[in-house]
């Protein structure tokens, strides 16, 4: 009953807080942000104003006829002509549905599904999954093990080693390493004409990107495709490697450091214990669960830190470069589209919460009782 | 008897003993030392830069000078002499003559140019507006005398502006063209045509093209047709300029400080160029008073609303600490990032509204800390015995939980900064927050956007970068080292 209990609860904060967030966007973009729409309406009115001068016969008189005509069209679709209020649960209303509307320019984004929004962060979401899953695995594992071996050898120039790594790994923008990393070994490793260099960005190459973008189950049939991902994939990866590593490696070392100085752990050195039969049955087994409910907790920060800015600079088809397009990469923010991702972002995050806390749950059996 | 002294102890330990035990380990000296630099060049940079930074760093005008894209001046020291670089003529010849109305002002300086790549652009900056001013502008006319003995006749050009740009004159253009045209028999290149001659020339000589539109002619002043080829004229070159001033009493309008001719070069400074010609060393300096004020009010703001939760939590417990508990739940599990993005783009937010939203949803972790530590030292027993003996609350406060807690605020302190310094930079990395001073994200920004990437800007995207690290890992260590001292259970060995 009482593990019912503590997941509904969590699931009832973690529900109220997806409302809260939603909330607090909408009533933003419906009151005080609506300046920004008001602005993208003039500018909509006056492209289709100066197309209407351009191939039809209008008076000036007319024009401005037309001109407020369209003007207060536009308004009272986009809702501008209703109290904020009603405007605000409006758009939590919509979000909710999935009604995310369409992005101001759909051929930013390739086109996918007409410029649906709901369709754009669909088909963002298999490079976030892919490369946040590898890179956060992978180095949770190294990282870790790295860990392990530095805390046995504590105070060792390889310890230290590993701790100013982890320092300087923290400390380093992951994106940056990852222009850097673009820097060096695709665009000089091309320049010098090396027989390997690797992409500049980008997700697979443009001939398969169509497929990804519609069908990215698809690709991993095709050999040639699955090759050509891996290519493009490698450079991210190293990137997200390098930095994450370092601190799973010092939150390891953390781990392992405080339980080996445990008086149990002493006791058994003193009866003369073999040192591998300590390391597995006296220090790894209490610290492995606090290790890896902890690897799960820090996962949704993780991907909603660095990770997004991280797939911006590879250009990575993921939510981050999505982000990215809709805010650099337009004319004027793409409204619809920011505020859906924002949305998109928050209610994956929760999720991942959620399915985080029920794996501690299962590996922690103290939560159980 | 004498007054036994009252000594300051926090966590049993005296402040010296405090920062002996900091500094024993290789961490607190590497963190100390870091420290110390980063203090130093924090402060070297208020000295250096001008207290109106921003105004000079948004004023294209104050850069035109300098040229886009360009690699720092070092480079030449490294690869050879390759890039030309910028060189500001002072020490000219100068000599003023008068004649039926006219002044005449000569000016006589030479350059040796022994590099592979020549100045892009010569300027000619007049700093006395009555002289542009004046209402039939002055007119000058330049001769280059080349180390081969040829000579290069440039001019005469209308002097009606404050910085006059060589290279683009047409009539400049025509001139080299026409230079080209009589010397090495590259004739017919004409502005309208000259895609046509170009390529007629590259296909018959393999010369690709003498000055192509819309570039400078400058560089090709200090070019020589070798075997068909263009290729650098190394040697002294002597520039006689000649100004026609139309006034008698020019000579008292006009003097030697008023002009300056700047050779802009291929690299330039400490650190290089930008799109717009920005010393990135000035901009990189401004990014640690910039960067460093923005993480720690960042980490600050965060520190004091989590103390002041905590110590409510904690100290009042019951109902208001079930309360406050949850709220803490729920700010730690905001997602930061995407908001800060969101918000940013909707409310054009400049960072110190970025700043102070991040510290706004960061305080969740900090404040669950200082609330843990306050219910431990609230049960022990010497609080009980205060309150026995008939202490106050604030009394007990006062005198046994704020300096039990003043180090672990401190630490928070530091551990708060580096992330508030990556959050900020990420979301200036994405242009947005943006600030009048540039940050070192503001400029990685502009670095993306420009195509550092594309075109291997490195000197524009790896420094910022660097110092940002810098910052962040001298915080970090920092915290690292301060952990024994914090944490009593890792004072060992």
């Amino acid at each position: 009953m009482g593990l019912a209990r503590t997941l509904a609860v969590r699931a009832a904060t973690l529900v109220i807080l997806l409302f809260i967030v939603l909330f607090v966007i909408s009533f933003a973009l419906a009151g005080p942000a609506s300046e920004i729409l008001k602005d993208e309406i003039m500018m909509e009115t006056k492209s289709i104003i100066m197309n209407l001068m351009l191939h039809g016969h209008y008076n000036s008189t007319q024009i401005q006829q037309l001109q407020t005509q369209i003007m207060t069209q536009l308004e009272n679709a986009y809702g501008l002509n209703k109290p904020p209020v009603i405007r605000t649960l409006y758009i939590m209303y919509n979000m909710i549905v999935f009604n995310w509307g369409y992005s101001y320019f759909p051929s930013e984004y390739g086109n996918v599904g007409g410029g649906k929004v709901v369709d754009i962060i669909l088909s963002a979401l298999p490079g976030t999954i892919l490369l946040d899953t590898f890179g956060i695995l992978l180095s949770a594992l190294i990282g870790i093990e790295i860990g392990l071996r530095s805390a046995l050898k504590y105070g060792s120039r390889s310890d230290r080693a590993v701790m100013y790594y982890a320092a300087l790994s923290n400390g380093i923008p992951q994106w940056w390493l990852g222009i850097v990393m673009l820097l060096v070994f695709a665009f000089y490793l091309s320049q010098i004409h090396s027989p390997i260099s690797f992409p500049v960005g980008g997700i697979i190459s443009p001939k398969y990107y169509n497929l990804w973008l519609t069908n990215p189950l698809k690709i991993f049939t095709i050999p040639q495709a699955v090759l050509d991902l891996l290519w493009h994939f490698t450079l991210p990866l190293i990137t997200v490697l390098i930095i994450n590593v370092g601190g799973w490696a010092y939150f390891a070392r953390t781990v392992v450091l405080s339980i080996s100085q445990e008086d149990f752990v002493t006791f058994a050195k003193i009866k003369g214990l073999p040192e591998g039969h300590i390391v597995n049955r006296y220090i790894m087994r209490p610290a492995a669960p606090s290790i890896l409910t902890s690897v799960f907790i820090t996962i949704p920060f993780i991907i909603f830190g660095g990770f997004l800015v991280t797939e911006m600079v590879f250009h990575w088809w993921g939510l981050g470069y999505v982000y990215n397009i809709a805010i650099v990469g337009s004319p004027v923010p793409d409204l619809p589209v920011v505020v859906a991702l924002t949305y998109a972002s928050t209610l994956l995050y929760i999720v991942i919460i959620f399915i985080m806390e029920i794996v501690y749950i299962i590996l922690d059996p103290r939560l159980r009782e | 008897m004498a007054k036994r002294r009252r000594e300051f102890r926090i966590l049993g330990m005296t402040p010296s003993e405090i920062f002996k035990e900091f500094i024993s380990g290789s961490t607190g000296k590497v963190a100390m030392a870091l420290f110390i630099i980063l203090v130093v060049v924090s402060i070297y940079a208020l000295i250096v830069l001008p207290p109106n930074f921003a105004e000079i760093w948004n004023n294209p005008k104050y850069w035109q000078l300098n040229p886009q894209y360009a690699p720092p001046a070092w480079m030449d020291s490294v690869i050879g002499p390759v890039y030309s670089p910028q060189i500001y003529v002072n020490n000219y010849e100068y000599s003023v003559q008068q004649s039926n109305g006219v002044t005449y002002i000569t000016i006589s300086f030479s350059v040796d140019y022994k590099y592979d790549k020549p100045w892009s652009e010569v300027f000619v900056v007049i700093n006395n507006p009555a002289i542009y001013n004046l209402p039939q502008p002055p007119v000058l006319s330049i001769t280059v005398y080349r180390p081969d003995g040829n000579e290069i006749v440039l001019g005469p050009l209308p002097i009606d502006r404050r910085v006059t740009t060589l290279g683009v004159v047409p009539e400049v253009v025509g001139q080299v063209n026409l230079f080209y045209a009589e010397k090495y028999h590259i004739t017919g290149v004409a502005p309208e045509v000259v895609g046509q001659v170009n390529l007629f020339y590259a296909e018959k000589y393999h010369i690709t093209g003498v000055v192509p539109t819309g570039s400078s002619a400058t560089p090709y002043i200090f070019y020589t047709v070798d075997d068909g080829k263009l290729t650098p004229l190394k040697g002294v070159y002597n520039f006689r300029l000649v100004f026609y001033v139309f006034s008698q009493n020019a000579s008292s309008l006009i003097n030697r400080e008023d002009l300056e001719i700047v050779l802009q070069g291929q690299i330039y400074g400490l650190m290089g160029t930008d799109n717009e010609g920005h010393d990135l060393w000035l901009g990189l300096l401004a990014g640690f008073p910039i960067d460093l004020a923005v993480g720690l009010l960042t980490a600050l703001i965060i520190v004091v609303i989590a103390v002041v939760i905590g110590i409510v939590a904690g100290f009042y417990g019951g109902l208001v600490d079930e309360g406050l508990m949850r709220l803490t739940d729920f700010v730690i599990l905001l997602p930061a990032f995407p908001l800060l993005i969101v918000f940013s783009v909707l409310f054009r937010w400049n960072i110190w509204y970025a700043v102070v939203f991040l510290a706004i949803v960061s305080w969740g972790a900090s404040a669950r800390i200082i609330r843990a530590m306050i219910m431990q030292i609230r049960n022990a027993q010497y609080i009980e015995s205060a309150i026995i003996a008939g202490a106050s609350r604030m009394w007990i406060l006062r005198n046994h939980i704020l300096p039990q807690i003043v180090p672990y605020i401190l630490y928070l302190l530091v551990t708060n900064v580096p992330g508030a310094i990556l959050t900020l930079t990420s979301i200036n990395f994405l242009g947005l927050a943006g600030s009048e001073y540039p940050t070192w994200g503001i400029l990685l920004y502009y670095a993306e956007v420009f195509g550092a990437l594309t075109s291997g800007y490195w000197w524009w995207v790896v420094p910022p970068g660097l110092l940002v690290a810098f910052v962040a890992v001298v915080f970090i260590l920092t915290a690292m080292a301060s952990e024994p001292v914090v944490n009593p259970r890792l004072r060992y060995g």
